[in-house]
């Protein structure tokens, strides 16, 4: 049986950090060692290599539009390997800008299509106005409680296509594109997400879903064992009373 | 005398005096209603300043260094006129100018001092015309009302192309975004700092993601020194763009005698140094070149700021019976490092608290994720204090960051009610420091307590 570790890559830390979403990062290797799993960040900037096959677990974030620009073409380059890992099982958390990369297209206000990695089936189209606020969607996905809660600030829409289904509905906020409630995507073991707040801090039963993923894809089929959260549901239920009074 | 500017000026003080008896203070509607009136009514009284106007603006330290520019003119019994500092978009700045005089008109005084939100620059610099304008830094801050940090650059290059002939621009030199600012200008005026940097007591980790790469052609700069976050001595290995040298330098530092000692045009000077942090070193440096730009002399300026006091929440100490507080804003990620860097210097005196007030309102900015990127695993390993308190709107949230920095549960008290965990903490801090470090809105809180507490008779806002 393999070895009960693991190792998260954290792509583009220094350019891809606009909201606290290392914050993701840091959930998840601290549920990890607080089961005394080793988990090990890994980061990695534009042209250092990665080895593959040392990956548990990808997180990404978004980043300023000249630090996306910046890190582009070198997530394209890499983007062939990811996107084969990535339908093989192997699990990523894709906020904001990074979700939208993963995708097929982002079409600027000019209606100048910068292409994505083609991954995700979904694509993004620039809005008029930004959606900024406080978010509490419901998902489908096996986790107890269902809610998810969050803090979305993006001016893109995404819309979903066949293959990729929402990670979630809106009861406050705007989501992928304010029209039809959904918010987020799943596809194989990848969620993408527009949530920032950080995300995985005040969703812990997000953050071990993916850390199960990552057992899963290490061969290791055990469950986690449960932490105690009072801090973390606490956190959690300060946006949820928030959409109960709106 | 023109009859709508008149008009203009007495109808917003009749509004905001209605609006101060009816208990409502710091309104935005004199400038409104004034503007409404006549809308150069701010461009009119600006241009009537004897000495003109001054806009101070950046992301961190404005308020402290503008209390600093404000005492050295004062002291040189210039009139001045400034604005509190949560009147820095373009409604409070027309509501200060409007409101300068009970009287009069227009402003008796010279100057005006004024600091300005970094996106009201474009129109702030357009309608003043300032005379000089003073970059403090650039450091990510409430991204849900600006956007990028190189939108909020661009807001101030173009506030800075309103200055005029004969006018003065005082820049940051180590920090990259706000002196390149200055490039290929004759009329700056750099201010940085020289001496050994720490390498122990700043935070080096995640803090220095802001803006790391060359302004001029997007490569990663190299350091050779580096104060905190993005702040030091860099060079562009690609096309050669480096710190200016600047014409006032900060040589020299001691924290134990509270002094430090400063170049200025060549001549080195010693200055009070009061307010903890190297941040406060750049806030002092960059009110000293402030007063250097204005004509003054080096004598003049450290003989007035070594009575300056800093207004209090800026770091200012108080005594609630045998307990000490002690107050600082903390509002983005850098700012807050340095905070708690500040609290490490201080906190080896003796037994302490830290009380964090965490709210999530439209001043304080709405998205909390910021508190993810303040080193808290860096400071939380150097800093025991008796016990965490942590309040506000988002309290829950700041006790999950302190968890995740290894902060063990016991050691924390949650409670979102700031006046209860206030009254607890300070009777449980008895003959000790309670460290308070809250948002903006939640820093009002505070003090408002403090002050049904009698604690605090009167306060100036910022
Ligand atoms: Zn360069």
């Amino acid at each position: 049986m393999a070895e009960r570790r693991l190792n998260i890559l954290h792509l583009y830390p220094e350019n891809m950090n606009l909201y606290g979403d290392r914050g993701n990062v840091l959930a998840l290797a601290q549920r990890a060692r607080w089961r005394e799993i080793p988990a090990r960040i890994v980061t990695r900037e534009v042209g250092q290599p990665v080895d593959w096959d040392a990956v548990d677990l990808v997180f990404m974030g978004g980043g300023e539009d000249t630090h996306q620009a910046r890190i582009a073409d070198d997530f394209l380059a890499l983007g062939r390997e990811l996107a084969s890992r990535l339908q093989d099982g192997l699990p990523m958390l894709a906020i904001c800008g990074a979700y939208q990369l993963l995708g097929r297209y982002y079409e600027t206000a000019d209606r100048t299509q910068l292409p994505g990695l083609n991954y995700l089936d979904v694509w993004t189209e620039a809005g008029d106005t930004r959606a900024i606020g406080d978010v509490v969607s419901y998902t489908d996905l096996p986790i107890e409680p269902r809610s998810l809660v969050g803090f979305e600030n993006h001016g893109g829409r995404t819309f979903l296509g066949s293959r990729a289904r929402p990670l979630g509905e809106v009861t406050l906020g705007q989501g992928n594109n304010g029209e039809d409630r959904s918010e987020g995507a799943v596809q194989d073991r990848v969620i993408a997400t527009y949530l920032h707040g950080s995300l995985l801090p005040k969703n812990p039963h997000l953050a071990d879903l993916l850390l199960m993923w990552a057992l899963m894809n290490r061969g290791i089929d055990d469950r986690l064992e449960p932490l105690a959260a009072d801090e973390e549901f606490g956190a959690h239920e300060t946006i949820l009373s928030r959409s109960r009074n709106s | 005398m023109n009859i709508r500017l008149l008009a203009a000026v007495l109808a917003a003080r009749l509004v905001g005096w209605v609006s101060r008896m009816s208990g409502r203070g710091g309104s935005s509607l004199p400038g409104l209603i004034a503007r409404r009136v006549y809308p150069s009514v701010l461009r009119d009284l600006a241009a009537k300043l004897e000495w003109g106007a001054i806009l101070l603006t950046g992301t961190n330290g404005k308020t402290t260094t503008a209390a600093m520019v404000r005492h050295i003119i004062e002291t040189e019994g210039r009139p001045l006129l400034s604005n509190r500092a949560g009147a820095n978009l373009i409604l409070g700045l027309t509501a200060t100018l409007v409101q300068a005089e009970r009287w009069r008109i227009r402003p008796r005084a010279d100057i005006a001092l004024l600091e300005t939100d970094e996106a009201t620059m474009p129109r702030a610099g357009e309608e003043i015309q300032p005379r000089l304008i003073i970059v403090t830094n650039f450091f990510r801050d409430q991204l849900d009302r600006y956007g990028e940090l190189t939108t909020t650059v661009r807001y101030v290059a173009r506030g800075i192309e309103s200055l005029g002939p004969g006018g003065v621009l005082v820049l940051n030199a180590d920090d990259p975004q706000a002196a390149q600012l200055g490039y290929g200008r004759p009329d700056v005026l750099y201010f940085g700092l020289e001496g050994e940097a720490a390498k122990t007591a700043e935070a080096q980790g995640y803090d220095a993601m802001d803006a790391r790469f060359c302004p001029r052609c997007g490569t990663e700069l190299n350091y050779a020194r580096r104060y905190y976050a993005h702040l030091g001595h860099y060079l562009c290995p690609d096309c050669g763009w480096r710190r200016p040298d600047p014409h006032i330098a900060v040589v020299r530092w001691s924290r134990k005698d509270h002094e430090m000692w400063v170049r200025i045009h060549g001549q080195v000077e010693s200055f009070q140094w009061r307010l903890p942090g190297i941040y406060n070193l750049y806030n002092e440096a960059a009110a000293i070149a402030a007063g250097a730009a204005m004509g003054s002399r080096p004598t003049a300026i450290r003989e007035s700021l070594a009575t300056f006091r800093p207004a209090f929440g800026r770091m200012e100490t108080l005594m609630a019976g045998d307990t000490r507080l002690w107050l600082a804003l903390v509002k983005n990620p850098v700012g807050f490092n340095q905070v708690l860097s500040a609290v490490f210097e201080e906190a080896h005196e003796g037994g302490f608290s830290v009380m964090i007030v965490i709210n999530d309102r439209y001043a304080d900015g709405r998205d909390v994720s910021w508190l993810w990127d303040v080193d808290f695993e860096h400071w939380t390993e150097k800093l025991s204090p008796r016990r965490w308190y942590v309040s506000g709107l988002r309290a829950r949230d700041m006790a999950v960051r302190l968890k995740y920095a290894g902060v063990p549960s016991d050691q924390v008290t949650v409670d979102e009610n700031v006046n209860r965990i206030l009254g607890k903490a300070m009777d449980q801090t008895g003959g000790e420091t309670l460290y308070i470090l809250p948002t903006y809105t939640a820093m009002l809180e505070v003090r408002q307590e403090l002050t049904q507490l009698g604690l605090v008779r009167h306060f100036r806002e910022g």
